[in-house]
């Protein structure tokens, strides 16, 4: 006679703690794992948070510049940008011609940057040794260096101030940036032969992490994650703000929202930035002003409440401020992409294994500063 | 020929091969951080020594050095003895090891079969240290390296037998000897590949890194280990590499044998098959750093589905050849067409998991 | 198969590139003349003084809190070689809290304050926080014995004001209130 029993397992929780080299920063996974098959995931944030729209509630509207860069601290000018296009929003201001046009070059090329911070982490999760990582570094070496010579800071720039910029870029700036812009061409290049047609690469994130259009939309999603999914979204052909709407630029879109539409629509937009930079140094004034006349010293906002969205390298970036009329702002609240992105995380993960859970929030491409503030 | 005694001359002789093949194994260390950081476009270590020559000793003894640490719930003697077991195998499979038709401890008639038979008891010392640091990270490591060591045995032995059928020996030196006009690559490049791709995949390097997933589960069945418990798994990997890079050389590419035949004094042969050696060497540092990782079930679904089918297929072509005592030329062509097949079909097979362009670029004017 | 040779050759067009490393402690690149390294007093080598009056403009501005000044009559305005009045007591910064996001230097209204752009401006390693509160005489170190020859500042004016001080010397006709 013989007995049949099934098999008694249980799940096993396993943490995917804040320390580790997988999470981009302080993040935490508890994975419910059956085997290698994840049943249930867990995130759990707030490791980060440092309280950045309470103390720009204490500080006054060129301070707060600080605590922009100090959030978003992979894209820096974007979130600049977000921030004092809505306190000019709020005051009226108008910004001129060379100051808009040095903007969205640097805009764009820290959209460049962040997407190479981005190919870097996310080959080191499928596996290569380091190689990507390096060549990607590479070309954010040189734009970091670039970047030293406009403002000064190699990461937490402080260079946008509301009406305009903090100084004039120097004398050689058209032809360093067109030069950097060149060699991040070149970057891009060896990024694309060493991923994009590795049959590794696509056994590893084709169909994983799959969202649907309309769960994303649901969810909340916006930037890249978003135009994965098969949605025609972007910011900066919806509202356009700055002179977004002067300049020549496609779109990458995918199809299935997976993984791999993920990393191609993000190395496509690398191009099109630097196709805009490319433009926008043709079109730039080559002289002229760099902040608004007659600004005073200490900015009063009139009374009123402004929400202002921008595309970000990681989706939509808001700022929403409240200002009673003093010189610092009542209400400063972020609307980080990277958060709504988080919450999606479980219904991304269930069902795949423990290497694709990795993959899959790599692909996500969070900032954990953003996340918690 | 160090002594007339035996046992004194096997033991002598074991000594200086274990010592220089740890001395191997810290120069490849050092190598392969070198050569990783040049494919990287940077200089890889330079401070310690010229060249950062020394960057292995100092290494070594940091190592020394460190605590050595043992987690409370851990099995005690699983824990303890579990780098040992994953040691001593690497250096038992030197005793067998031909570099010359003279420089060696012992040539056994069976050479072949005795360094893939011990060469496989690592596995347990893999599973020890991933049962016994109490760690569920080791615990999966430890399971998922075993799963892939065990499985990529197989397809490793039947690369190797079939050169065994070919040459009528496991004796390695004769093995070497039969290769004086055509190496053995030539008659038999699937088998080839296939050793390639298995040996990839038995010293856990990429795309075949599951065990030691740096991102995943850092460390896998060692990420409990510290000090000189954990260098002796690393230095069991390096040997590992070395042991079969030479085996690789020996059995495929001609030893010291070609192109230059048994005439030429033995340190002209140590050249060539230190150059040899070194040839594998470089090319499985090189795919290290540039092939991203596989995961484990579409590693094990590769090696069952694609790997051991095309070794049955190997040895089946020899058989016939052989036993039809058809011309030799005939087992390299059949080989190469075999091999060729192996290609097209992965290439349909991923073809088909990833068809063409996947995104659009959308003109950017008039959207929502 | 092809894409893992694309892969593969890729890396190998690596190898013929030259390597980017720059070795630092013994090779220190240069720095762009507008690095923002931690913030340093000037001397004013006319007078034998610092420039710095503390007026306390630069830590009633900073984001961060980091400085704590303080002022006394000037003992040389009294004798007759200086115009300052007032002249600063004590100053201190806490690098460890300073971001240098260069907001002191641009509402000082004496010029007095700069950003070091040179290596020892970003080489401030120390083994205890403590010793990162840099008192008068360390913030003024620099500056006295001229090892800073060529510090940035933007043309006063520039953000946010259609007001700047009357300078000496040269600079006066360098402010203008407009956005230049």
């Amino acid at each position: 006679m013989t007995i049949e029993r099934e098999l008694d397992t249980i799940d096993v929780n396993f943490n995917v703690g804040p320390q580790h080299p997988a999470t981009h920063g302080v993040f935490r996974m508890v994975l419910t794992v059956d085997g290698e098959l994840v049943v249930d995931l867990e995130p759990v944030i707030g490791y980060l948070h440092r309280g950045a729209e309470k103390l720009s509630e204490n500080c006054d509207y060129r301070q707060a510049i600080g605590f922009q860069d100090r959030t978003e601290y992979l894209a820096q000018f974007n979130a600049e940008l977000c921030y004092v296009i809505a306190v000019e929003k709020l005051m009226g201001l108008e910004v001129p011609e060379r100051a808009e046009y040095i903007r969205v070059i640097l805009t764009e090329l820290n959209r460049i940057a962040s997407h190479l911070m981005f190919m870097g982490a996310f080959s080191a999760d499928l596996g290569v040794f380091g190689t990507l990582f390096m060549y990607a570094f590479r070309e954010r070496e040189r734009m970091q260096d670039l970047f030293e010579e406009i403002s000064g800071d190699r990461m937490m720039y402080s260079y946008f101030r509301v009406g305009g910029l903090a100084w004039d870029v120097p004398q050689d700036f058209v032809e360093r940036t067109r030069w950097v812009v060149k060699q991040a061409r070149q970057g891009i290049a060896d990024i694309d032969g060493l991923l994009t047609r590795n049959e590794v690469t696509m056994a590893r994130t084709r169909g994983i992490g799959v969202m649907p259009a309309d769960q994303a939309i649901d969810w909340g999603f916006s930037g890249p994650m978003l135009r994965a999914t098969g949605v025609r979204h972007d910011l900066r052909r919806a509202e356009p703000y700055s002179i977004y709407d002067r300049l020549e630029f496609d779109i990458p879109v995918g199809t299935q929202g997976d993984v791999y539409d993920r990393y191609t629509v993000r190395l496509e937009e690398m191009r099109q930035s630097a196709r805009i930079v490319e433009q926008c140094l043709d079109q730039m004034p080559k002289d002229g002003p760099v902040v608004a006349p007659g600004l005073k010293r200490v900015l009063r906002p009139p009374a009123g409440e402004v929400y202002m969205r921008t595309e970000n390298p990681r989706g939509e970036y808001g700022i929403y401020l409240v200002s009673k009329g003093t010189d610092k702002p009542y209400r400063l609240k972020i609307r980080s992409p990277s958060f709504c992105h988080l919450a999606a995380l479980r219904d991304m993960v269930v069902g795949h294994y423990v290497a694709d859970a990795v993959i899959i929030l790599g692909s996500v491409d969070i900032v954990l500063c953003e996340v918690d503030r | 020929m160090i002594a007339d005694n035996p046992w004194i001359d096997a033991i002598a002789r074991t000594l200086l091969v274990v010592l220089l093949v740890i001395g191997v194994a810290l120069i490849l260390i050092w190598l392969e951080r070198k050569v990783a950081g040049r494919i990287q476009m940077r200089l890889g270590p330079m401070v310690v020594g010229p060249y950062g020559l020394l960057q292995s000793v100092a290494d070594a003894i940091k190592l020394l050095t460190k605590e050595d640490l043992r987690p409370a719930v851990a099995d005690r003697w699983v824990f303890e003895l579990a780098p040992f077991v994953a040691f001593v195998p690497s250096l038992l499979t030197l005793i067998s090891l031909p570099f010359t038709a003279h420089l060696f401890v012992r040539n056994l008639e069976l050479g072949l079969f005795y360094i893939v038979a011990v060469s496989g008891l690592s596995i347990v010392g893999l599973l020890m240290a991933g049962w016994g640091s109490a760690n569920k990270y080791a615990l999966l490591g430890a399971v998922r390296a075993a799963a892939q060591l065990i499985s990529y045995e197989i397809p490793l032995v039947l690369a190797i037998v079939a050169v065994a059928m070919v040459a009528g020996t496991l004796n390695l030196v004769q093995i070497v000897e039969g290769q004086g006009r055509v190496p053995y690559i030539a008659w038999q490049p699937l088998g080839f590949c296939i050793f390639i791709i298995a040996t990839l995949a038995e010293l856990y390097r990429n795309p075949f890194d599951i065990p030691t997933a740096e991102s995943e589960i850092v460390g896998g069945p060692f990420i409990e280990y510290s000090g000189i418990r954990w260098s002796m798994f690393f230095f069991a990997e390096y040997i590992n590499v070395f042991m079969l890079s030479v085996l690789g050389s020996l059995v495929f590419l001609g030893g010291w044998n070609w192109p230059l035949g048994n005439e030429v004094g033995w340190p002209l042969q140590i050249v060539l098959i230190f150059a040899k050696t070194s040839a594998m060497l470089l090319m499985f540092m090189w795919f290290r750093v540039s092939l991203p990782r596989l995961r484990i079930d579409q590693l094990m679904s590769f090696c069952w589905q694609v790997l051991l089918p095309f070794s049955f297929l190997g040895i089946i072509i020899n058989g016939l050849v052989l036993v039809y005592d058809w011309p030799d030329v005939l087992l390299g062509v059949f080989s190469g067409v075999a091999a060729l097949i192996a290609g097209w079909a992965v290439y349909r097979g991923s073809r088909r998991a990833a068809p063409g362009q996947p995104w659009s670029l959308v003109s950017a004017r008039g959207i929502d | 198969m092809l894409g893992l040779f694309k892969a593969l050759g890729t890396t190998f067009s690596a190898i013929l590139r030259k390597p980017v490393t720059v070795e630092y402690p013994a090779v220190h690149k240069e720095l762009p003349h507008r690095t923002r390294g931690f913030p340093v007093l000037l001397w004013d080598f006319d007078v034998e003084e610092p420039f710095c009056t503390g007026c306390q403009v630069c830590a009633r501005y900073c984001p961060t809190e980091c400085m704590s000044v303080t002022m006394k009559d000037n003992p040389l305005h009294a004798e007759g070689k200086s115009k300052r009045r007032k002249i600063v007591d004590q100053f201190y910064i806490d690098y460890a809290r300073c971001m240098r996001c260069n907001i002191c230097v641009e509402v000082c209204n004496f010029d007095a304050i700069v950003l070091n752009n040179s290596w020892s401006g970003h080489e401030v390693s120390r083994y205890d926080r403590r010793d990162l509160v840099y008192d008068l005489e360390d913030l003024l170190a620099e500056s006295k014995e001229g090892s800073l020859t060529n510090p940035f500042r933007e043309p006063l004016g520039m953000a946010h004001s259609g007001w700047s001080p009357k300078q000496r010397g040269e600079k006066a006709e360098a402010e203008q209130p407009s956005g230049e």
